[in-house]
């Protein structure tokens, strides 16, 4: 790819500092329309992000067309000259690293033929249960990313990736459950059989009566809501710019003592696995919280340069035309584990509208799906609908424990999590 | 190479374009550049179901190069057994309502200056943190298909969104407004908005937790809106009805609301979810989902009117290169007339519900959420006592019965709609409506 080269050469010759970001991939998918495939799809993938730093005025832009290199770099350097200029202390330069390929698995193999495969197996999973399956898909990506900067860093990743999914309903009760891996790892009978189940053991729901009510948020449940108002506030820019609870916080407790939260890069098999993120800087752990004590936040360069603080490697980006922004790689829950289930509970599968939730002040009230009675860890009877109000901060501050089992969902690796006394408004 | 004879129907949408984006945070100019996009996406309907290419960086090409795309995604149908259908439809390409100052004729600079003052706006002792975004996209999109049908349009919305988050003793809340539109450029003497931002997020520094449980809710025209889309119209789309993951399935002639109530979506009106042919070229027209209480028609592509009836297609949507789904465009309740005074009077002991922070629904099961951006307690027809995070939910075949008044004073408000991992600038609206017996959550005890 010469042209990259060219770019570099041109860049370097106009701005102090250039950053190209360049991602190829295919992916292929077979849907399900009840039980027959109705779609398969073939995705051809490719973008370029450039990035330009001039005097700390940073410009950015993005094409599918790597061709037009040169619109998009005279876009980016455009944009970097409206910008306010801010601290700026250089690009990453390349660090020796073990090249070892964390999220490829040379055995997946991009074709319709293994997609529908696996929609097979989850369907013989799901017919394990009396329900009507409405729709399911599955889909294998393999793709490269290229992250070149003036500095001399030159990465290139490859990954491969697996997701599945499948929906089904009884009478008027639904159940869905999906699985995501990098590797062929995953057991397409087994989601097929949740999700059946949940659909299945969901119906003829009873109600429930209003009032305080210990909870056991399944990861799934956990993950929306953490999503959606927790892992923000330890953005390092909310926390700096007034957007973040926890700003003023470093060294306080903020939770339970036996949590912990953490990013862990170099997790096996973690969807976000990596070992340097989006600018290129090598990444590492970050414990966000120790046994309940705010410890970090999350930074990349440009926040970090700007308000005296080290970059913590936290830059991603979703895809060329997303630009960079502040995330986490594998986001861990932690800590010590016990019978979260063994005393009478409300298992929460899903909630339904997590993003609605306050961002700012942690405050949501969410309806639930698949919620049930569970007590020695068994399955009871269904609950029919009602809705969980509460703070996604306050609920970590007196918790009833954390499972053993962990769950990957997306870039967050959770446990289940019982809540104490926490308020459900039904009928 | 000659076309695939295994072929039954196919078609090309090619979106390309350019998007800018500003984004200020705190008076600092964090980003305010132009990207450029390119995709397309081909269908290929062969003997069973769908074989479909997303394409990036997608060009122009010579009949061979075509044919041989065909091929391939030929060979990807040949591993569907659904059989589907598509049925007839009628074209008509409408044309994209003129606006009054094109965003492209504005400078860059200019927009993040008007960006700024937006932002400025917001300013007071207690306000922490302001943001102001402005967003414009234009796009180029080129259909045609393989029964001689071919259009093309273009299209800019432009907007912005402000935030104001405010702090006192530890409680932090925020204030948000946003406008988008297809109408052109509305950047200039927009400084209000950022204003209302900072005075809402403040006022709520002060606002109490409601009360969850059942009561009487009073919904202005935003938040109403926003009830319309998740109640009825996501269980109105076609591909859900098919699949069999809509309560609203089987359910055309039945009454599921009162009299006074009709839903309907229409995207040939110049509002935000507006389209002059939908994303199978088919023509654009409005249907009523509910008319005077009874479920009239679903939502449909050319595929699943086939499948299920009750309808007409033009209601497929899609991103750039993604394929077309069944989904919503401009959506509203109908006007009735009632006045605002008069619900308050008929609430008596209730709540309002202003703005909206979006909602959520899972229409297989019937159940709908979705969150105002605040509200106040009605006691004795009164609004009293200010409330946050406040948010309802229902059961589709239930809760419309609950509404017991419409108002005379419905409005548009833009958003955007998510489904199938597809993002869709939308509009929902409403009058203020009366609704009893809603179930509404929050954390505030007596």
């Amino acid at each position: 790819m010469a042209w990259i080269d060219q770019l570099l050469r041109e860049g370097a010759r106009r701005v102090d500092e250039v950053e190209v970001f360049f991602a190829k991939g295919i992916a292929v998918s077979a849907d399900l329309k009840r039980k027959n495939i109705n779609i398969a799809t073939r995705s051809d993938e490719c973008g370029l992000g450039i990035r330009t730093i001039d005097k700390g005025r940073i410009g950015s832009s993005s094409t599918h067309n790597p061709k037009k290199w040169k619109e998009c770099l005279n876009a980016a350097i455009a944009s970097g000259k409206l910008a306010t200029p801010q601290r700026w202390d250089g690009l990453p330069e390349p660090v020796a690293r073990d090249h070892e390929e964390i999220c490829h698995d040379p055995l997946l193999t991009v074709d319709p033929e293994t997609a529908t495969g696996l929609l097979g197996q989850m369907l013989e999973g799901a017919s394990q249960h009396p329900v009507q399956v409405t729709s399911g898909s599955a889909t294998l990506s393999v793709s490269t990313d290229i992250i070149v900067n003036s500095c001399g860093v030159r990465y290139t990743s490859r990954y491969t990736g697996v997701s599945i999914s499948l929906e089904s309903i009884k009478d008027q009760s639904t159940g869905t459950e999906f699985a995501q891996s990098c590797f062929m790892d995953i057991d397409p009978f087994a989601v097929g059989e949740r999700a059946a189940f949940l659909a299945f053991h969901s119906s003829g729901g009873q109600e429930i009566t209003s009032g305080d009510y210990d909870v056991l948020l399944s990861p799934l449940a956990y993950a929306e809501l953490l999503g959606a108002a927790f892992i923000p506030a330890l953005n390092g820019r909310n926390v700096h710019v007034g957007r973040s609870l926890l700003a003023k916080k470093l060294g306080e407790s903020i939770m339970d003592s036996h949590l912990s939260m953490y990013d862990d890069p170099f997790r096996q098999r973690g969807l976000g696995s990596t070992f340097w993120d989006a600018e290129g800087m090598p990444t590492k752990r970050i414990d966000f919280v120790r046994d309940g004590v705010l410890s970090s936040f999350a930074y990349d360069l440009r926040t970090a340069y700007r308000y005296g603080k080290e970059s913590t490697a936290s830059a991603i980006r979703g895809g060329a035309s997303a630009g960079t922004a502040i995330g986490h790689h594998n986001f861990i829950i932690d800590g010590p584990r016990t019978g979260v289930a063994d005393e009478r509970v409300i298992y929460v599968n899903g909630v339904v509208g997590a993003h609605t939730a306050n961002p700012m002040s942690g405050d949501f009230s969410v309806e639930l799906s698949n919620a049930f009675w569970m007590e020695d860890g068994e399955f009871q009877a269904p609950i029919r609908s009602a809705m969980l109000a509460g703070n996604v901060f306050a609920m970590h501050k007196d918790i009833g424990g954390i499972s053993d089992e962990m769950r990957q969902i997306g870039s967050m690796v959770l446990p289940s999590i019982r809540l104490q006394g926490q308020r459900v408004i039904g009928k | 190479m000659s076309e695939p004879s295994s072929i039954r129907y196919h078609d090309l949408r090619h979106v390309t374009g350019q998007s800018t984006l500003i984004d200020i945070d705190n008076g600092a100019v964090e980003s305010a550049g132009t990207s450029f996009f390119n995709r397309a996406i081909l269908r290929v309907l062969g003997s069973h179901g769908w074989g479909i290419l997303q394409i990036d960086n997608f060009s122009p090409c010579s009949k061979k190069k075509f044919n041989s795309l065909l091929a391939s995604a030929s060979r990807l149908a040949a591993v569907t057994r659904q059989d589907v259908d598509l049925s007839e439809a009628t074209y008509h390409a409408l044309g994209v309502p003129p606006m009054q100052e094109d965003p492209r004729d504005v400078s860059i600079e200019e927009k993040t200056s008007l960006l700024s003052e937006i932002e400025q706006a917001a300013r007071h002792p207690e306000i922490v943190n302001r943001r102001a975004n402005y967003i414009e996209r234009s796009e180029h999109i080129l259909f045609s298909d393989s029964s001689g049908h071919e259009f093309s349009y273009e299209i800019c919305r432009s907007g912005f969104n402000v935030l104001a988050v405010a702090s006192r003793n530890g409680t932090v809340q925020m204030g948000y407004e946003r406008v988008h539109s297809i109408s052109g450029f509305d950047l200039r003497h927009r400084q209000e908005y950022g204003e209302k931002a900072a005075k809402v997020a403040i006022a709520l520094l002060d606002a109490g937790n409601a009360k969850g449980g059942r009561m009487r809710a009073v919904l202005d025209p935003e938040l109403a809106g926003v009830f319309a889309h998740e109640a009825v119209g996501h269980a109105s789309e076609g591909d859900l009805v098919q699949e069999g993951s809509s309560v609203l399935a089987g359910r055309v002639g039945e009454r599921i609301g009162n009299d006074r109530l009709s839903i309907v979506d229409d995207p040939s009106i110049p509002e935000f979810g507006f389209e002059p042919f939908d994303a199978e070229g088919v023509a654009v027209k409005r249907t009523e989902i509910i008319r005077n209480g009874v479920v009239n028609a679903f939502l449909h592509s050319r595929e699943t009117l086939a499948a299920v009836g009750h309808g007409i297609a033009g209601h497929a949507r899609a991103m750039a290169a993604e394929p077309p789904l069944v989904r919503m465009s401009n959506t509203y309740i109908e006007n009735g007339d009632s006045t605002l005074e008069e619900m308050m009077e008929l609430c008596k002991n209730g709540i309002l519900l202003k703005g909206s922070r979006g909602g959520q629904v899972d229409p297989g099961r019937g159940i709908f959420q979705f969150n105002a951006e605040y509200g106040f307690l009605i006691e004795e027809g009164e609004c009293t006592r200010m409330v946050r995070d406040v948010s309802l939910s229902g059961e589709i075949l239930s809760t419309l019965h609950g509404i017991l008044l419409c108002g005379n004073d419905r409005s548009m408000h833009p958003g955007y709609c998510g489904k199938g991992g597809q993002s869709v600038p939308v509009s929902d609206g409403a009058p203020h409506i009366l609704l009893e017996n809603a179930m509404v959550g929050g954390s505030g005890v007596d």
